[in-house]
């Protein structure tokens, strides 16, 4: 009688739920004690600014590990994305097909890395892998490697404000709320969760796992599309080598907000924290002025202990449901 | 007539020798750094377009992907294939130092370029010097840089020859002759322009006043510009760099930048081709030459952006 109905709330309870959230309190915290300068909404909107790019990317990412999938290819085809958007804003003075184009081979490069691996059973690393390898050296062919300077008012998306609030931070949180939605309301984020979880019973159930997959892959491409317009204007030039390794930023984030890199887990809310974590760390250590190579230590410690911690608290949550099946 | 035909055909055996000597083409391996490196690319453009130049010589390109491993083994792959001459633009000289003296040792023609592998018998060598690359941009510093100055540093990538002697030739030419200076912050940007601009906008927060940005290279000085460019605050930063790329360029023609030191890549091109070209044909047994070091300024840049016009990086 007691037990029932009742949600014990424990330290554990509340760690397990928002122990990601706190950890992020607690940074700014920390940081706004370390630097004064921190905690203004300059630094902020900088911050926000420095992650838009990889915190969109990181949404494409989660989805993909929550369907048991990710891609390895996203920096690069941002690359590629941005560099033909950026050319053909060149050409037509039109933001809007810089924007259509820019989608459009994102989300070709992504319907192919579908193929591979819904169609042709590759598995994600190998087959986005190959996709980077394919999408950089063609961003590279196009242009012999050199930048493209000298893009005018392309410049606006991701260096223009409207009013304080930056573009690019509208862009996020246009794309979260896309996230966390079709996360959470919608069919095909209940069969993303499912097909993570357990390809077979997902099957067994009569869900489309085939069709889920490719579906996830272009949602990432419609996002890593938007990221290279993002970038490229940010930067203004066209950089066929540029954002390289942006792939390990995002899954860094998406992994540090708590999405299981063994699929079935993870929330767009989750992956916004993991990112803003990754964006103050580098922030605040680079207002304090600590040196290249301990911010490279300090980085990598705090992906081991996300990854311990996910590891730790799956196992406890496995121990307490054995227990609780041994006592019934 | 027996003998009358065997005359002619000794003739025109000797004809088709002569023809085929004089149609002689040399096989020319380019083992480039890392074709994803603008610099390195700039520099591949440059050898492929000098190359056409030559009838005699035929050039390959071989990408070492910023891989001492990939390189080492194009440079292996490059003598099992008998090429006539090997130019090494090495990821790190040490590493591909012994696969350098392997060249050597086939009796093929050996350049190493940007950065030099210095020091191996017989083999020839085309350079900008790094050091000072970096010390005509420190040496013009010296006078602009206001007293008790505040400045941030970007660095290359560590343990890369370029970076670190350009770094070295800044705090010589620079950072020891005014004590006053102070560094505000100093990151490792790895070239790279999107990175130089998240240091540079924490660097911005953390400091109400920056009078000069140092950097090994213009890719990252151009990102730090791009983040204070409309802050008023900012306005007359001095900014420091050196290749002498397009949009560097441009930047100092518009008076955003301050200087950079031209590392031509056409000049480059040019002396390298010339020196294999050399060595190839027997000219020559060993060569060492570097270009110049020409300081790029608002007083001297048309020339530097009529060149990028005329090489087709500027429209």
């Amino acid at each position: 009688m007691s037990g029932i109905g009742k949600a014990r709330i424990t330290w554990s309870s509340i760690s397990r739920s928002y122990g990601i959230y706190i950890a992020l309190f607690a940074m700014i915290i920390l940081s706004s004690v370390i630097n004064p300068n921190f905690f203004s909404a300059e630094n902020i909107s900088n911050v926000t600014r420095q992650i838009s790019v990889t915190t969109i990317l990181a949404f494409g990412e989660t989805i993909l590990i929550i369907c048991g999938l990710l891609d390895l290819s996203c920096g690069s085809v941002l690359a590629l994305a941005g560099l033909l958007s950026v050319i053909s804003y060149k050409a037509t003075g039109s933001m809007a097909v810089a924007f259509a184009v820019a989608i459009g081979v994102a989300l070709f490069c992504n319907y192919l890395n579908a193929m591979m691996v819904a169609l042709l059973n590759a598995p994600a690393f190998i087959a986005t892998l190959a996709m980077q390898t394919m999408a950089r050296g063609c961003a590279l062919l196009l242009t012999k490697g050199q930048d493209v300077y000298q893009i005018g008012n392309y410049t606006k998306v991701g260096q223009g404000s409207i009013g304080f609030i930056p573009i690019p931070l509208l862009f996020l949180v246009g794309l979260f709320l896309a996230t966390w939605y079709i996360l959470n309301n919608t069919r095909f984020g209940r069969a993303l969760y499912a097909v993570g979880g357990n390809q077979e019973a997902a099957k067994a159930s009569g869900i489309n796992v085939r069709g889920t997959k490719v579906t996830a892959f272009m949602v990432n491409g419609l996002f890593v599309g938007i990221a290279g317009v993002l970038f490229m204007s940010r930067v203004n030039a066209g950089l066929p080598n540029g954002a390289i390794n942006y792939e390990f930023q995002g899954l860094t984030s998406s992994i540090i907000g708590g999405t299981s890199f063994t699929g079935g887990v993870g929330t767009a809310g989750g992956t916004v924290v993991g990112s803003f974590i990754v964006g103050f760390l580098n922030n605040i250590l680079n207002l304090a002025n600590v040196n290249s190579y301990l911010q490279q230590i300090v980085r990598g410690a705090i992906i081991a202990l996300a990854v311990i911690y996910d590891i730790w608290t799956k196992n406890r949550r496995t121990r307490s449901l054995v227990r609780g099946m041994a006592a019934k | 007539m027996l003998k009358k035909l065997f005359l002619a055909a000794l003739i025109a055996l000797a004809l088709v020798g002569t023809v085929s000597a004089q149609g002689k083409v040399y096989k020319v391996a380019f083992v480039a750094r890392a074709q994803a490196d603008s610099f390195a690319a700039w520099l591949t453009n440059s050898i492929v377009q000098e190359a056409k130049k030559y009838k005699d010589i035929s050039v390959t390109v071989f990408d070492g992907q910023a891989s001492d491993d990939v390189e080492n083994s194009l440079i292996e792959n490059a003598i099992t294939n008998k090429f006539d001459a090997i130019v090494i633009q090495p990821n790190n000289g040490e590493s591909q130092r012994p696969y350098a003296v392997k060249v050597v040792q086939a009796g093929i023609a050996c350049i190493t370029t940007n950065a030099r592998i210095a020091g191996i018998a017989g083999a020839s060598s085309v350079d900008a010097d790094p050091y000072m690359q970096a010390a005509v941009g420190a040496r013009l510093a010296l006078k602009q840089v206001p007293k008790n100055a505040i400045v941030v540093v970007l660095d290359g990538p560590p343990g890369n020859f370029h970076a670190d002697s350009r770094r070295v030739s800044w705090q010589k030419e620079f950072f020891d002759k005014r004590p006053d200076v102070k560094i505000a912050g100093e990151q490792i940007g790895h070239w790279n322009k999107d990175e130089a601009m998240n240091y540079m906008e924490d660097w911005v927060q953390a400091n109400p006043k920056i009078d000069a940005i140092i950097s090994m290279n213009d890719n990252m000085a151009t990102g730090a510009l791009e983040v204070v460019k409309d802050k008023p605050s900012y306005k007359g930063i001095l900014s420091y760099g050196v290749d002498g790329t397009a949009e560097a360029c441009l930047l100092i023609k518009a008076g955003t930048m301050t200087a950079t030191c031209l590392q031509n890549a056409y000049d480059l091109a040019t002396k390298i081709l010339d020196t294999t070209h050399k060595l190839v044909t027997g000219q020559s047994g060993q060569i060492n030459v570097d270009i110049d070091c020409p300081l790029v300024t608002k007083a001297n840049v048309d020339q530097y952006i009529a060149m990028h016009k005329k090489a087709g990086a500027i429209k």
